[in-house]
């Protein structure tokens, strides 16, 4: 993945469960037995589809860092 | 079927008709359509001074989340982004004017995790999310759903007409939750006609609640009962009774009318276009993306609101802190900063989160338990009742209420 690819990040104290980002990007997101979100596959999704996802998660608790830089 | 012939008809038009006695103090008689003054607003001013339902030209009083606060100023707010700011921003728009912290003597919703805040509001919700999360429809939908659904249409299949918001939309919810409870049929609408009385819930409720400490099943009581409440100690606590009870009074009030008046509108939105209910019979896949624009189209709870914690600036307002901020979700889904032909029903436009199951930390936690029932409910509809449409010699179905939307009735033929 190049590193203007962009990845997700979950914040897990800010994450309530709720599933929304599984809604919208099925292929990345999924919960642990906990219901705290985790990135199961960077590439299970395309970028736009990531950033929908991102976008939809209610509490900030995600968002793309570009792979490289941060991660 | 015997199961389900302890469902009194009339008792179930009653409490679910939302022009009856029962819905009218949340403006369940409300008819005008709210949508283009609402637009106007909106493109006036991101917040006004007010409540929604006032500035709607509702006369008279309503009641519901964040109301009657009669001391304090109101304002409204009807922009996605302000309503979206104020969701994400529980410090400064919090979910109850003061403290919730699940102690309180009387159970009920006031004490539930709807009103709390913060950490407090986490280690609740934490406590159920697990069993709300996506992965977890498929339990609902075989253990509390299908069979529910597909009685339903047992009774309906022969008839070759029927009425689907009552017979239909209206049971379904309020099953699912009182099933998965393990409360038994015969009780389902006693549940519903005493949701105003939650010490009559919570009589029902006892002899569960104990039973399930004793020997837990696979239920929800059960889930609260052997549930653990990490204290700020790092202490384990199994809940009170009282706050099992209050818990379960949350689930069902915010659980069996919304989805009800929900599924609806959906039903109601589909069948105004045989074009569009024709394709979703033939691609089931475009049932899910009608579902999530009915919710963006007509929320059924178009309003929520939050208590002011301190003085500031939003949107153009000042908001002194002790005011009540009105989130009228129904206009922020409708924003054409957002959306393109904003007030069309297009479930084939681009993606995007909508208000509908609200935002923030409080977002809804029974959405994905919502989404089962509608797709399960309206998919069995399209299944098994061929031809269905609207019926041409009934009345046709118009959506009202004020803060709680909903189709008056919903008369079909079919076959
Ligand atoms: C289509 C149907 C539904 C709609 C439109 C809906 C809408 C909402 C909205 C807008 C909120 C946010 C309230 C706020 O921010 O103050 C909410 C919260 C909630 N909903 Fe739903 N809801 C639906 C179905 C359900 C179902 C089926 C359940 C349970 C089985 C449920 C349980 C809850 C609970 C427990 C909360 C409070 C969450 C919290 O405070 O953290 N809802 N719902
Ligand atoms: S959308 Fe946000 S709060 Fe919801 S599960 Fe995903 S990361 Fe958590």
């Amino acid at each position: 993945m190049s590193v203007d690819q962009g990845v997700a990040v979950v914040d897990r104290s800010r994450c309530v469960g709720s599933g929304m980002c599984i809604v919208y990007a099925p292929g990345t997101f999924a919960h642990d037995d906990e219901a705290k979100a985790v990135v199961l596959d960077p590439a299970g999704d395309d970028l736009e589809t990531v950033e929908i996802a991102v976008e939809a998660c209610p509490t900030s608790a995600l968002r793309l860092v570009g792979d490289q830089e941060e991660q | 079927m015997t199961t389900l012939q302890a469902l009194n008809r009339d008792r179930l038009k009653e409490l679910f008709d939302l022009r009856s006695s029962y819905n009218s103090l949340m403006g369940g008689d409300f008819q005008t359509d709210p949508y283009p003054l609402w637009a106007r607003l909106r493109a006036e001013a991101p917040v006004h001074d007010g409540t929604v339902h006032k500035l709607s030209g509702y006369p008279g009083e309503a009641f519901f989340q964040g109301l009657p606060f009669p001391d304090q100023p109101h304002f409204s707010a009807f922009t996605f982004a302000a309503c979206d700011a104020a969701l994400r921003d529980e410090v400064t728009f919090a979910s109850s004017p003061a403290v919730v912290d699940g102690t309180g003597e009387i159970p009920g919703f006031e004490t539930s995790m709807l009103s709390m805040n913060g950490a407090m509001h986490r280690r609740y919700r934490a406590l159920v999310q697990p069993s709300f999360v996506p992965a977890k429809a498929g339990w609902w939908i075989t253990k509390w759903i299908e069979e529910t659904v597909q009685l339903l249409v047992d009774g309906l299949v022969d008839q070759g007409r029927a009425e689907l918001n009552v017979d239909f939309c209206a049971a379904i919810p309020i099953l699912t939750i009182t099933h998965s409870f393990g409360i038994p049929i015969e009780q389902a609408l006693e549940v519903r006609a005493s949701l105003g009385t939650p010490a009559k819930i919570a009589a029902m409720l006892a002899p569960i609640v104990a039973a399930r400490r004793e020997d837990p099943q696979d239920d929800l009581i059960s889930v609260l009962v052997q549930a653990e409440l990490r204290d700020e100690d790092g202490v384990n606590q199994r809940l009170s009774d009282l706050e099992i009870y209050s818990f379960a009074i949350l689930l069902l009030l915010a659980g069996s009318g919304t989805t009800w008046k929900q599924m609806g509108i959906v039903l109601t939105a589909l069948l105004e276009r045989p074009e569009l209910l024709a394709a979703v019979r033939s691609d089931r896949s475009l049932l899910r993306p009608a579902i999530e624009e009915a919710l963006r189209w007509t929320p059924t709870d178009p309003m929520f609101s939050r208590h002011v914690t301190r003085d500031t600036e939003f949107f153009g307002k000042h908001l002194p802190a002790g005011s009540v901020l009105h989130l009228c979700l129904g206009a922020a889904n409708r924003d054409p900063a957002r959306w393109d032909r904003p007030d069309e029903f297009d479930p084939r436009r681009p993606v995007k989160r909508s208000l509908g199951f609200g935002g923030g930390f409080h977002i809804c936690l029974g959405m994905h338990v919502a989404r089962a029932e509608m797709l399960v409910g309206i998919g069995a509809l399209l299944d098994r009742l061929p031809n269905l449409r609207l019926d041409p010699d009934g009345p046709q179905p118009r959506y009202i209420g004020m803060y709680e939307r909903g189709a008056t009735e919903i008369p079909v033929v079919f076959g």
